[in-house]
């Protein structure tokens, strides 16, 4: 039965009208996904002589068991946030004599079974070979490997009771964010060591030969939970209810399905910039700025935290800065089109974010061959994505709907400026000269990475309210919707 | 199907619409005639909420189009070229347009096959982009796209204008026959009286924003159309 359903799923997302169609899209989201699957091995082999570096005192492989525990509770709240809850057309199997229990069963173990919920193996696998092996020997690299797996499950599972029982919203957001800080700052301020705490924890399940049980036993534990909850809440109406609320989240943030029209709309997109010329001028000086780093990153003298932050914002946002802000005018010469078919105001701005976040992926792993050139370099670099992911991007996207002019894209070059006002200049300031101004006053204090930590904490809480920073966007949008379109009417 | 409700649009103190009341009729064909200037376009961007109105609302099938999407997925609509994705191949823009409606293969294939007719052979696997084509020609495209969701309500500007005489008569044919076929409401302006009075069941003529004949087609609407156009 548990095949059957799953069979069910997969012909159903095989079968959807965007599956084959969004070959570029399926393209992009495989290359990205290859990056990352290299770049967990290759930090996996390496992080034991990084922690090395970072705490020659102490046993790597101790060092990493002291943050594990905290690790897995930022994943836990990542994965509240993002994890999609598994859902199945009840009506469709309502009829046939097929237990509860099997359908619920079904809807718990399915995201256990998705390949990218264990992307985590392709780190701890090197990690476990190149870090704990030394310490704890085959078998405890061995035990490490599987306590891993069951973290996973003991997060996918425990995720998705606390995003049914409780919801996404601001106060359990907040909830988790105080935690999270407060442990942190229990931790720097020596009164309660969670690192001591999970270190001891971890090297005691790594070290005995049955510790994983305790693990296998909180993942079971967090399956009961799960069904203790359906046993109190299934009937078909509260399970539609979940369904349907999440059949609107889908309409964006899933893949599959959930892909569908805004992957149409980005390879739209894509297709625009290929095609006119100065599109394509800009992708070209897009390029040429990512050499930009090599001006400042190998000379002594520009290693200044404001310049550092500077740089690394710039060539890692250089793609939002050559295309963001005129992502609703070049849709001005189809912009009755978009405003006029079957696409939900919605759907268009979260495309718009979506193609400003390929394009900051992009240019921050393009940027990766700059780490060359020291840990430094990467942190910063690390900071300004969280940054740009976080900030940049919203910022750019409300500051589009400022842009109401209608350019003519077919003619001109890169240099073109017809279109470009004053406007366009504004949104420099929240984008780099807020961070790089932080960055260097607080140099000057030599609290450099007190700035560092909290421009990331802001990029990370952008990250966690995107949802909410999406909504402000679009009825700003709606707002200024009439206007854009007057404008685009006007031909020059 | 359509409600519109002490509309006005005001540009820089001058009302280019006033229409106190109007209400246009599931499957009712609706012709819409006036010189430049009276509003036309206007009126239909109005339903399209592609301008904010300085007063009153539309409603289609009773719910808001204002800042809605709902409304998005029942209308089939083509004024200008700004409906058109001018960089892409005809091709591709039906292609594209069909997925944003869902459409499977089969639902794309019968209906490019309903429209080879109209498109006589020039506008498919051509290579051409959009663009690149005649006037006529993006119109056909433009007309086809607005059918492609197969549309309760379709709207269209000056659909006969910059069409050869044989694609003319194509188009009323097939606007007649979608009429009979699937009774859908259509919202057609046009400066062609001949053509409107042979499509549409009812003629309304605007005035300066306003609405000066409301009248029921039969034998002697043409000529009066003619009569009161002919100052």
């Amino acid at each position: 039965m548990f095949l059957q359903l799953l069979k069910h799923h997969w012909l159903k997302g095989v079968r959807s009208p965007g599956f084959h169609k969004n070959l570029l899209v399926n393209i992009f989201v495989g290359l990205v996904a290859l990056y990352f699957i290299a770049l967990f091995i290759v930090i996996g082999f390496f992080l034991p002589e990084i922690l090395e570096e970072i705490a020659p005192e102490i046993d790597p492989a101790h060092v990493f068991n002291g943050t594990l525990l905290f690790i897995a509770m930022v994943i836990l709240f990542a994965r509240f946030l993002f994890q999609p809850l598994s859902t199945i057309h009840i009506q469709s199997y309502q009829h046939f004599p097929i237990k509860r229990g099997k359908l619920i069963n079904y809807l718990l173990v399915k995201p256990l079974l998705n390949p990218i919920n264990y992307l985590s193996l392709c780190f701890a696998i090197p990690f476990a070979v190149s870090g704990m092996a030394p310490t704890f020997g085959a078998g405890g690299a061995f035990r490490f490997a599987w306590i891993t797996v069951f973290l996973v499950w003991f997060n996918t599972l425990f995720a998705s009771f606390l995003k049914r029982k409780l919801g996404v919203n601001i106060v359990v957001i907040l909830t988790f964010i105080v935690l999270l800080a407060g442990l942190g700052a229990l931790e720097y301020f020596k009164i309660f060591s969670l690192f001591t705490l999970s270190a001891q924890l971890f090297n005691l399940l790594i070290g005995s030969p049955f510790g994983w049980i305790a693990v296998l036993v909180f993942s079971s534990i967090a399956y009961f939970l799960n069904r203790w909850f359906f046993a109190r809440n299934y009937y078909p109406e509260s399970f539609e209810k979940t369904a349907k609320k999440e059949n609107i989240d889908k309409q964006s943030f899933s893949f599959m399905e959930r892909f569908g029209n805004i992957g149409d709309l980005l390879s739209l997109q894509m297709k625009l910039i290929l095609r006119h010329k100065r599109t394509k001028g800009a992708l070209y000086m897009t390029l040429f700025f990512l050499f930009y780093g090599l001006i400042f990153y190998p000379f002594e003298v520009y290693r200044k935290p404001g310049y550092l932050m500077f740089t690394a914002i710039f060539i890692t946002a250089i793609g939002m800065i050559m295309f963001g802000q005129w992502i609703i005018n070049w849709n001005g010469t189809h912009f009755d089109f978009l405003m006029t078919k079957k696409i939900s105001t919605r759907t268009y701005i979260r495309m718009n974010y979506f193609f400003l976040l390929s394009l900051s992926v992009v240019s921050f792993i393009l940027t990766t061959p700059y780490f060359f050139f020291g840990r430094e370099i990467v942190i910063y670099h690390l900071v300004a994505i969280l940054y740009n992911i976080g900030i940049n991007t919203h910022v750019y996207l409300f500051g589009a709907t400022y842009s109401a002019k209608r350019l003519e894209l077919a003619q001109g070059s890169a240099m073109n400026m017809q279109g470009v006002g004053y406007k366009n200049f504004i949104v420099i300031i929240p984008l780099l000269v807020v961070p790089m101004l932080l960055i260097g006053i607080f140099s000057l204090f030599s609290a450099t990475n007190i700035a560092l930590t909290v421009l990331a904490i802001i990029g990370l809480l952008g990250i966690v309210f995107t949802k909410q920073l999406l909504e402000v966007t679009e009825k700003q949008f709606l707002k200024r919707k009439y206007l854009l379109c007057e404008n685009f009417r006007m031909k020059e | 199907m359509i409600q519109a409700t002490n509309l006005t649009k005001v540009y820089g103190g001058i009302t280019v619409l006033d229409i106190p009341h109007i209400s246009i009729a599931n499957g009712e064909s609706f012709g819409l005639v006036g010189n430049n200037g009276a509003g036309k376009t206007t009126f239909f961007r109005l339903i399209l909420d592609l301008i904010a109105a300085s007063s009153g609302e539309v409603l289609i099938e009773g719910e808001k189009v204002v800042r809605r999407d709902e409304w998005k997925s029942k209308v089939g609509s083509f004024l200008d070229e700004g409906f058109l994705i001018d960089f892409l191949t005809p091709d591709e823009y039906f292609n594209f347009t069909g997925k944003i409606y869902g459409r499977s293969e089969g639902d794309m294939a019968a209906f490019l096959k309903s429209m080879q007719g109209l498109f006589n052979d020039e506008i498919m696997g051509k290579g051409k982009l959009i663009r690149d084509l005649s006037k006529g020609n993006q119109k056909k495209v433009g007309i086809a796209a607005a059918l492609l969701p197969d549309p309760q309500v379709l709207i269209l500007d000056e659909p006969f204008t910059a069409l050869d005489p044989t694609s003319q008569i194509r188009l009323k044919r097939m606007l007649n026959e979608l009429q009979a076929a699937r009774n859908m409401t259509m919202l057609i302006s046009s400066h062609d009286l001949n053509h409107v009075t042979e499509v549409c069941s009812r003629i309304v003529v605007l005035d300066k924003g306003v609405v000066v004949r409301d009248i029921e087609t039969n034998e002697d609407t043409l000529k009066e159309l003619e009569s009161y156009f002919a100052v």
